[in-house]
């Protein structure tokens, strides 16, 4: 059986050529390996610009890899020729985050569902295509009626239906969800989200969810991986991860996650420690910000380590003190 | 369903249903000028008739319903045969400007790099020059003549479509069902025809008819300045160039010829309003989301 998704050390460095001085240069993505089990869903959690689109981005092949392995389905996908590209669509399938600018306006819902059809030449049959969008519109809670509508007709949780329904028209095993909830009211999210749990039960979909919501994660996700400006600092299944959070940068992030029960955490980034003020170049990505650091911070190499079972964390002055008072309001 | 959608529209804007009436008005003079103003010199039907050789120009009459202007060529003539060679100029010239800016723009979206950089800048040369000022030095370098002028016209008219398609393709290309397509297995060409072009290129539409309006006043200032049309010809700016000399009317009646300049003005100005209205209608219906 082939692990649907494998990214092994991936680099991505955006770059731009200039006509005078040297290129722009701009790395997004810093030696991340991750593995998507089969039938699981590993979160990607992280801040804006950490890097998750561009991992989406590169893992859909949208975008090359600078270095590093990217497998989707047990194929290398930055060299695959154009029919076996193709041929990945049909296993691998997205949704995006916004459902107001990924259906082309000019198109109705049924020439929407209808082009992944077009394009690989399949259900060609006039009757049996009509049951299958009819099938599949059911199965996103739409109904057939609105197969003639245009998106502008649809709110944004229902456009983000026929977004997870375009999705699905090639019966994918691999679902990458980028933010697909972000952009929706939390009413609507949560209806998104039981659909989203739904089908991957349904159709054992294996998702790549990429979201900074720590609440959505937990509801989805079985496995968490936490990014920071490129760099994976932390992965453990998901229960453990909200319970025994290691990296500082985590905890900082779980603390900042308004609950009605106070987490016990002090945000890590509250207030970084002014002991040392040059910490921009250190070789952990996060000192800047964060209230542990250390002096072996500094050039301690990066390292994704295991620390507790199926729990790995970059942090280098761990074990460090955890304070269990109250963050003070 | 298309076509509902912009009677619809269309009926419901009061501005715009004025704008078609108006277009549709100087449409249909076009389509009868040899019903309205039977041709006098079967060679040529933009040649003006001329009643004799006096100079001054003569008011309205029952025999030439807008007056003669200077040299006796008649006015209404002139109007008649001036509206079909004004869609003639207006229409071709922006749908050449089009044509062009569409493939200029389209090539530099689609290859970018240096082929962006090489037509944009292009382009810019053409619009750091004032547009009248440059279509006056190639209508002149090519010599005073009606093709000659819709070549120079069209000289000056396609940069700015080629930039508003460049840019409403880069635009389009980044939107997320472009790539929502190229990860479905579309390849290059079905993306651009089916998702980029569609959606790029409507504003450009809007602007073409407006366009055609400001194309035609352009056209005119040109005959106007003798770059044109020749002497004796049946179009606007030439009418309007042959009663420079009486626009001022005479010392102490400055409305002495108001007739030279009124019907050909008139005419000019309503087919370039009628146009704008109808572009701004264009611009409403084209709009997917205002159903």
């Amino acid at each position: 059986m082939t692990i649907p998704v494998k990214i092994e050390h991936l680099f991505k460095t955006y770059t731009r050529r200039r006509l005078l001085g040297k290129n722009w240069e701009k790395p997004v993505l810093k030696d991340v390996s991750l593995t998507l089990e089969e039938n699981h869903v590993l979160g990607l959690v992280g801040e804006s610009g950490c890097g998750k689109s561009t991992l989406c981005k590169v893992l859909l092949g949208i975008e090359k890899p600078t270095s590093g392995l990217v497998t989707a389905n047990g194929k290398d996908v930055a060299r695959l020729s154009k029919s076996e590209f193709k041929k990945l669509r049909r296993v691998m399938q997205v949704v995006y985050q916004d459902p107001y600018s990924s259906l082309d306006p000019r198109m109705n819902v049924r020439q929407i569902l209808s082009e992944p059809l077009d394009i690989h030449g399949l259900k060609k049959d006039r009757r049996e295509r009509n049951e299958f969008l009819k099938e599949l519109l059911a199965s996103v809670g739409l109904s057939e009626t609105q197969l003639e509508r245009y998106p502008h007709e649809f709110s944004g949780g229902q456009r983000q239906r026929i977004c997870i329904a375009r999705a699905l028209t090639l019966d994918p095993k691999i679902l990458v969800a980028d933010e697909p909830v972000s952009a929706l009211d939390v009413s609507v999210q949560a209806q998104i989200l039981n659909l989203l749990k739904e089908i991957k039960k349904s159709r054992r979909l294996s998702v790549l969810f990429v979201t900074h919501d720590f609440a959505v994660a937990r509801f989805l996700c079985d496995d968490i991986a936490v990014m920071y400006r490129g760099r994976i600092v932390e992965r453990a299944p998901a229960e453990d991860l909200f319970t025994r959070p290691q990296h500082p940068y985590t905890q900082a992030l779980l603390s900042a996650v308004p609950s009605v029960r106070a987490a016990g955490l002090v945000p890590a980034a509250a207030e970084p420690s002014r002991e040392y003020p040059e910490r921009e170049n250190w070789a952990c990505p996060f000192a800047a910000r964060c209230s542990h650091a250390q002096p072996a911070c500094a050039d301690t190499p990066f390292e994704l380590k295991e620390v507790l079972p199926h729990h790995a964390c970059a942090c280098c002055v761990l074990p460090f003190k955890k304070t269990k008072s109250k963050p003070e309001v | 369903m298309i076509n509902d959608r912009i009677v619809k529209r269309i009926y419901t804007n009061k501005t715009s249903l004025f704008g078609l009436v108006i277009v549709a008005f100087f449409f249909l003079v076009a389509l009868l000028a040899p019903v309205l103003a039977p041709v006098q010199n079967p060679n040529n039907p933009y040649q003006l008739p001329q009643k004799s050789y006096q100079i001054a120009p003569q008011p309205p009459s029952a025999q030439n319903w807008f007056g003669t202007t200077e040299q006796q060529y008649d006015l209404y003539y002139g109007v008649v045969w001036g509206t079909r060679l004004a869609f003639k100029i207006g229409v071709t010239v922006t749908f050449f400007a089009f044509l062009i800016g569409l493939l200029v723009g389209g090539a530099a979206a689609y290859f970018g790099g240096k082929t962006d950089e090489l037509l944009m800048r292009l382009t810019d040369v053409v619009f750091a020059v004032p547009s009248l000022v440059l279509a006056m030095v190639i209508a002149a370098m090519l010599g005073p003549d009606i093709k000659n002028m819709m070549i120079a016209l069209t000289a000056v008219a396609w940069p700015s479509y080629a930039r508003l398609v460049r840019g409403d393709i880069l635009s389009v290309k980044q939107r997320d069902y472009v790539t929502a397509a190229r990860t479905l297995g579309a390849r290059g060409p079905r993306v651009l025809l089916r998702h980029i072009l569609p959606n790029a290129i409507y504003p450009s539409v809007v602007v073409a008819s407006l366009d055609i309006g400001y194309v035609v006043l352009t056209a005119a200032s040109l005959s106007f300045l003798g770059l044109g049309a020749q002497p004796g010809t049946a179009d606007w700016g030439q009418l309007i160039a042959m009663a420079r000399n009486w626009v001022l009317g005479t010392p102490g009646h400055p409305f002495a010829y108001w007739y030279t300049v009124a019907a050909p003005g008139g005419a000019i100005f309503m087919f370039v309003l009628g146009w704008n209205l109808l572009g701004d209608a264009f611009r409403d219906i084209l709009d997917p989301r205002q159903a």
